[in-house]
């Protein structure tokens, strides 16, 4: 075996046994929290059955929090917005969807490089910033 | 050979040492001047023409459109140019350096917004222009660094382009 290959080999060999054992983990998200739980601290709603209010508003927050948008999509209530750092890519995903006739429910969800966000601090500072935008009080959802 | 795979096993540890910093959902002072650099207000115009003379601009401009949706007012828009300097190709070259920038890929993102989302007592045909350009360096030995630019003379440029395109003078906000 050539030498330089032997770095390769033993880099290999830590990994690839935790693939197949951690792909459900990656792949769903997998960790002590219950999808009631996450649900919980990524949703917020809102007295407003005004979808394009809502958004423009979400816009506006993510721009003011150095996000640059990267899709918004008014019918499927939706917007992705990326944050790049020296070293680092913040990617969100937030969605907007009528709850009732006189609600509205938003949920974000964040990506910090490879990992989720589970900080239910960093979705409180968010909505915090996205209620001051909209001029209104969420409670938390779901 | 020995290079890559030392910096590729430094990058796998560096990359989970990185933590998401503490403030990243929080509007800082800094934030509130970038948006200030940002964004101009357009008075007399409507919506749909704004966005259309943005989208001529930013064409002008050489970006390609890459999403839109007009109802909420959002253009997005990117172009790949070059980002190399004499020094880093010679660096590359003779030094074996890969640190020095190789390309970039530019990208913006434009919002346009009703005054009146913000302040009720506006006129109607009053709208917020907000635009922000990102770009992603590549470099030489193919690693990547992001930044949002936040050089002023970049946003004066747009928004003089802009202004001139739909004949109205933009107002500082």
């Amino acid at each position: 075996m050539k030498r330089e290959l032997i770095p390769v080999t033993v880099l290999a060999a830590c990994l690839l046994p935790g693939c197949a054992e951690h792909l459900n983990q990656r792949m769903f998200d997998e960790n002590e929290q219950t999808q009631l739980e996450k649900r919980s601290y990524e949703s917020r709603i809102f007295d407003t059955a005004d979808k394009e209010k809502v958004m423009r508003g979400v816009i506006s927050t993510l721009q003011d929090l150095s996000f640059v948008v990267e899709r918004a999509d008014f019918f499927l209530g939706t917007v992705s917005a990326t944050r790049l750092g020296r070293n680092y890519q913040l990617r969100m995903t937030v969605s907007v969807r009528p709850k009732g006739s006189t609600q509205t429910i938003v949920r974000a969800n964040a990506q910090f490089n490879v990992q989720p966000v589970e900080d239910p601090k960093a979705y409180q500072d968010f909505f915090s910033s996205l209620e001051k935008s909209l001029f209104l009080t969420a409670e938390v959802g779901e | 050979m020995k290079t890559i795979l030392v910096a590729m096993s430094t990058a796998l540890v560096l990359g989970a040492c990185v933590r998401m910093p503490r403030d990243a959902f929080v509007v800082t002072p800094e934030e509130l001047a970038q948006r200030e650099m940002e964004t101009r207000r357009y008075d007399g115009i409507k919506e749909g023409e704004l966005l259309v003379a943005s989208e001529e601009v930013l064409q002008d401009l050489g970006f390609n459109l890459e999403n839109s949706d007009t109802k909420l007012g959002v253009l997005t828009a990117s172009k790949q140019r070059s980002a190399t300097s004499t020094g880093g190709i010679l660096a590359a070259m003779f030094l074996g350096w890969g640190g020095a920038s190789k390309d970039q890929v530019i990208r913006v993102c434009l919002v346009v917004r009703p005054v009146q989302a913000t302040s009720g007592s506006a006129p109607a045909e009053s709208h917020f222009v907000r635009i922000t350009f990102q770009r992603i360096v590549r470099r030489f030995d193919n690693s990547h660094v992001g930044q949002t630019l936040n050089k002023e003379e970049l946003y004066e440029i747009f928004f003089a382009k802009l202004s001139k395109s739909v004949f109205i003078e933009a107002q500082r906000i």
